[in-house]
């Protein structure tokens, strides 16, 4: 091929694609303003709250809260509860993709939660946060009963967590607020079973949450809760601790003797 | 060992024979042993046994300084075990037992528990500790040999032990009386029996126990605090443990069951066993709460992936294709409850499971 030849070729290419850029920059001038002076029916909150959503969100839950394949589910008629518990404990937004997300330490304070609370909530409503002040306001016994019912099989008896399949985990709830729990349950975070009001009656779930709290706030009898997983810690324990520890004074005597 | 020679021995008997261990010589007479001291006497014993003292030695010297510290050590060990023990029956008796947890903190009755072991364990250690100090510190040294024979012993006397024995057991008469043979043998036979007779009580033949649990066509499937359960009381992704509407039914190790709202995406793979694709009812579907591998509960349902955990041995199942079996140890699917709603919008049972529940035994099919 002659050097003229290339020098053709190569400037038809860049020719091509100036043109592809530009029609695309002329396409979406024509879609994108559409979309935006349509969101008059917004209030201020929740138009802060679309902000946030189009810097953060919308790569992976799209323009329509529709989703996106292989990225992240749907958000219409997800509702407040769930924003609250995903954006809160800092699960959202997603440092990376991995088995489940992870609570880290928020992103957006309180005000910019509520913001985005306020924008999903105009796609499709969902579970709303409660109206309830006081959510420990339920009777312990009754508590303990649905929590082992319903919760210890995934989050442990005493609340420490625990693993289940493919690298996911139920994670521990020592960490959460009442608010977390609450929404938590109302929601059906990631892998966790959804438990609606008509299930877990708001009384039931303030009962549940006076139990974890409580749990959570007992001392460890001896001082140490290895976990708090039960006998299998403690169990090794024993066994590294002690025993090797029975070992090296039996030899300790047998080099005395 | 050999009888020392004496007037017991039966005259003509157990002359030396070849082979036969060093007799010891004749002994000292009763005027000899009225003057020997005690250390003779042991000295003598230990000959007639053929033991040997070959080195003793003294660890500390009497009345040394030497033995006054290694007395005193002993004396504090015995007496710190029983200090420690009466300090644990003081704790026991006085100290603030009941568990009071401030909120973050500790008192006095969180040490409770720990001082009681810590008590115990000093009291049983110094015990130990005084005993092997006295051992090594004030006991004398000694290294003794004994002689033994070698090989088996001689033939003289295993022919007169084995007649020994004979003439014991003919003095009996066990071989001639028949009547308390037998008699002797019937008695004895039937208190073994006796001891292994009340045994039999504590088996049951099972019947259908097994095969059957409390469902019927009809009964509704209750919460545990005894609440039918409408559809629209579950979202999608939602779990409900249901249990039987009879006595004790909460209670029921065998008829609880997990109700199961898919979610929609879920709907459209859902694949139910052959023969039972009219088990679910739309998006519910319910499956036996024990595990068929070791009877655990499995009740860790990942909503998204519709996977129901057992706890005990990480069996997985799924929801979507009859509770089979993907993971783990359990290798048949979770039996499925047929339910369906009845005319006022309530989930029922339309029959008990079809197959037993949990796990194998012998005589199940399935």
């Amino acid at each position: 091929m002659t050097r003229l030849a290339r020098l053709r070729k190569r400037t038809s290419s860049g020719l091509a694609l100036a043109v592809a850029l530009v029609a695309v920059g002329i396409g979406y001038s024509f879609a994108a303003p559409s979309s935006s002076a349509q969101d008059t029916g917004l209030s201020v909150e929740a138009m802060a709250g679309q902000e946030i959503y189009e810097n953060s969100c919308i790569t992976c839950h799209g323009a329509n809260l529709q989703g996106v394949e292989e990225q992240g589910p749907s958000l219409i008629g997800v509702g407040e509860a769930s924003v609250y518990f995903q954006v809160a404990t800092g699960r959202m937004p997603l440092a990376q993709h991995e088995a489940q997300a992870q609570r880290k330490t928020p992103v957006y304070d309180d005000a910019e939660v509520n913001q985005l609370m306020a924008y999903i909530q105009t796609y499709g409503g969902g579970p709303e946060l409660p109206a309830e002040e006081d959510l420990r306001d339920g009777e312990l016994a009754e508590g303990g009963e649905l929590f082992r019912l319903n919760c210890a099989s995934c989050h442990n008896f005493a609340g420490s967590g625990g693993a289940l399949s493919s690298g996911k985990n139920a994670p521990s709830l020592n960490q959460s607020s009442d608010l977390d729990i609450y929404t938590a349950m109302l929601s059906g975070p990631q892998n966790m079973p959804v438990f609606g009001d008509n299930q877990l009656t708001p009384e039931n779930k303030r009962a549940i949450i006076n139990y974890v709290q409580t749990l959570n706030e007992t001392a460890d009898p001896g001082g140490l809760s290895i976990g708090r997983a039960g006998p299998v810690p403690e169990g090794l324990i024993i066994w590294v601790v002690g025993i090797a520890g029975c070992v090296i004074a039996c030899f300790w005597v047998g080099t005395r003797s | 060992m050999t009888s020392t020679s004496g007037p017991s021995q039966p005259p003509g008997g157990a002359q030396p024979m070849p082979g036969n261990p060093p007799q010891p010589g004749p002994g000292p007479s009763d005027a000899e042993l009225a003057r020997m001291s005690r250390e003779d006497l042991v000295t003598l014993g230990g000959k007639m046994d053929g033991v040997e003292v070959i080195y003793s030695e003294q660890p500390v010297r009497p009345g040394s300084p030497a033995e006054r510290r290694a007395e005193r050590q002993v004396a504090a060990a015995f007496a710190g075990a029983g200090l420690s023990a009466l300090a644990f029956m003081v704790i026991f008796v006085a100290w603030p037992w009941q568990v009071e947890t401030p909120a973050g903190g500790y008192d006095l009755s969180a040490l409770y528990t720990p001082l009681l072991g810590l008590m115990m364990g000093l009291a049983l250690t110094l015990v130990g500790v005084g005993v092997v100090l006295w051992a090594k510190k004030l006991m004398p040294y000694e290294v003794t040999v004994q002689d033994r024979h070698e090989g088996a012993s001689p033939e003289i006397e295993r022919q007169t032990t084995a007649a020994t024995l004979v003439a014991v057991g003919n003095a009996t008469g066990i071989a001639r009386r028949t009547l308390v043979k037998r008699s002797l043998g019937f008695g004895g036979l039937m208190l073994g029996l006796m001891a292994v007779f009340p045994l039999g009580g504590l088996i049951k033949k099972p019947g259908t126990a097994l095969f059957e649990t409390p469902w019927e066509p009809g009964m509704r499937l209750l919460t545990l605090g005894g609440l039918p359960i409408r559809p629209a009381d579950m979202r999608p992704g939602a779990l409900q443990t249901v249990f039987p509407p009879v006595e004790g039914g909460a209670r029921s190790s065998d008829g609880v069951a997990m109700l199961i709202r898919l979610l929609p995406n879920q709907v459209d793979e859902f694949r139910p066993r052959p023969g039972q694709e009219d088990f679910h009812w739309n998006d519910f579907v319910a499956y036996s709460k024990i595990c068929t591998h070791a009877g655990c509960p499995v009740s860790l349902y990942e909503q998204e992936t519709a996977r129901i955990l057992c706890p005990c041995h990480q069996s997985q199942f799924v929801a979507t294709d009859g509770a089979r079996s993907i993971f783990g140890p359990a290798t048949r699917s979770l039996p499925q409850l047929a339910v369906e709603v009845d005319a006022d919008g309530y989930f029922v049972a339309k029959s008990d499971f079809i197959e037993p529940i949990g796990p194998a035994f012998w005589e199940r099919s399935t």
